[in-house]
């Protein structure tokens, strides 16, 4: 067993605020029970579970958030918001992330660096709702 | 004849065109006809999360206020406004719902629409097709005018996961739900259970990381084929992209020779109400239906 210490100041709370305030959850309600990562259908490719995200975000750790894949993995399918038994909407968690990243840095996807050809074979329901998650 | 105020949405009109084409022509055969709202915009595709944007909830807001204007026009109608694709269903029904809470938030984007003379006083009902056919038309009246039975196709339905969540959207129950498999059995199809029935298809991870979709397809097909099944149905046009495109894909790159065609649920009905052929157009499809339907001889 290894402990670490973590820094809990004014810049950890603000974090925890503005993710509070983008998705409008009580991060606190999670109590860890890990259902959406049970039920989620991308944990494999996810670098942190979304119950491991949801924990750094209870403790601020803003950096560890943010270096996660976990957020651009989940692709809103809800499943573990109608799921979670602390009726916390966890995909709206996601999404603030997305948001708090977007809002700085408004490009994950470059719509100009895809190629004529991808952009003509895919559907516009794609496109679309890519470039809303993907770019701020 | 029941007239009802149609979104189709941006993919209606192009990839899933049979989509729209079959459900019409059902419709005025149902006399529940679908009519199209007029100077439609996108909903957005995906509903956003955020508690603090309302600038992304003004297009769907646009088309409910469009659609209780279209209403005006139609004859026997209720304040109800049908979509087919499933992603459009869910995002207007949830800010229809958000709408009808937050009246602060409802006056702040009717300031916005008011502009272009638009405004929206929140008595619109957000309804499915599928909720349509299974709640005002009714299976029995569907089995009646079936003239061609599916018999031979094993169907698997394939919700997706905007048709069952959130709450706020879902057409069904949430994790057992039947309306699918209770309408292809209305047209004499045998419908096979799987358990992947809404395990999401990786959705728009299309564009930027195809790996994500080319998984999750695995994963479905892999189940439904092991289940016995000859056929998916789906009620999403980028379900359907997704499954359809994917399978082809791996059976191009790896020789997969067992595939399961795509149908949309309104295909289906076409087929089986004897509607002409094209207005499905199956030569859209990457995985052509016609060759099972053949085999089966449902399609002479």
């Amino acid at each position: 067993m290894s402990y670490e210490y973590i820094k809990f100041g004014p810049e950890e709370r603000d974090f925890i605020a503005k993710i509070e305030e983008i998705s409008g959850q009580n991060i606190y309600s999670c109590y860890q029970c890990g259902k959406c990562s049970a039920g989620c259908a991308f944990s494999s490719r996810m670098d942190k579970t979304v119950n491991q995200l949801i924990h750094f975000i209870q403790m601020g750790q803003k950096d560890r958030v943010l270096e996660a894949n976990t957020h651009w993995v989940c692709s809103s399918c809800l499943t573990c918001s109608i799921r979670c038994p602390r009726e916390i909407d966890v995909a709206a968690l996601m999404e603030a992330v997305r948001e708090y990243i977007l809002r700085e840095e408004p490009e994950k996807v470059k719509i100009s660096e895809l190629s004529k050809e991808v952009i003509e074979k895919l559907p516009n329901i794609a496109l679309v709702g890519n470039f809303r998650k993907m770019t701020g | 004849m029941v007239q009802y105020s149609y979104f189709p949405g941006c993919n209606l009109k192009t990839d899933a065109r049979g989509f729209e084409k079959s459900a019409i022509a059902v419709s005025k055969k149902l006399e529940s006809e679908l009519v199209e709202i007029p100077n439609w915009n996108c909903c957005g595709t995906v509903h956003t999360m955020t508690s603090d944007n309302l600038m992304k909830r003004i297009a769907p807001v646009r088309i409910l206020a469009r659609s209780r204007n279209h209403i005006e026009e139609l004859e026997d109608t209720l304040n109800q406004a049908v979509t087919l694709c499933s992603m459009c269903n869910s995002t207007l029904k949830i800010v229809n719902k958000e709408m009808k809470e937050d009246l602060d938030a409802l006056e702040t984007i009717n300031f916005q629409l008011e502009e272009d003379n638009e405004t929206y006083e929140n008595d619109m009902e957000v309804k499915h097709f599928l909720e349509i056919l299974r709640d005002s038309v009714g299976f029995s009246k569907i089995r009646e005018k079936v003239v061609k039975p599916l018999i031979g196709l094993k169907i698997s339905a394939y919700y997706g996961c905007m048709l069952l969540h959130p709450d706020e959207a879902k057409i069904d129950d949430a994790e057992m739900p039947s309306v699918l498999e209770d309408l292809v059995e209305s047209l004499g199809a045998e419908s096979i259970f799987s358990p992947m029935f809404k395990h999401c298809c990786g959705s728009y991870h299309i564009v930027e990381d195809e790996d994500i979709v080319t998984d999750q397809v695995k994963k479905i097909t892999g189940d439904v084929l092991s289940r016995g099944a000859n056929a998916l149905v789906v009620a999403c046009p980028l379900c359907a992209y997704n499954l359809d495109q994917q399978q082809k894909m791996l059976m191009e790159k790896t020789g997969k020779k067992d595939v399961l065609p795509i149908f949309y649920f309104s295909q289906l009905m076409a087929i089986a109400m004897g509607e002409p052929w094209e207005i499905n157009h199956f030569e859209d499809h990457k995985i052509d239906p016609r060759e099972l339907l053949k085999k089966l001889k449902i399609e002479e």
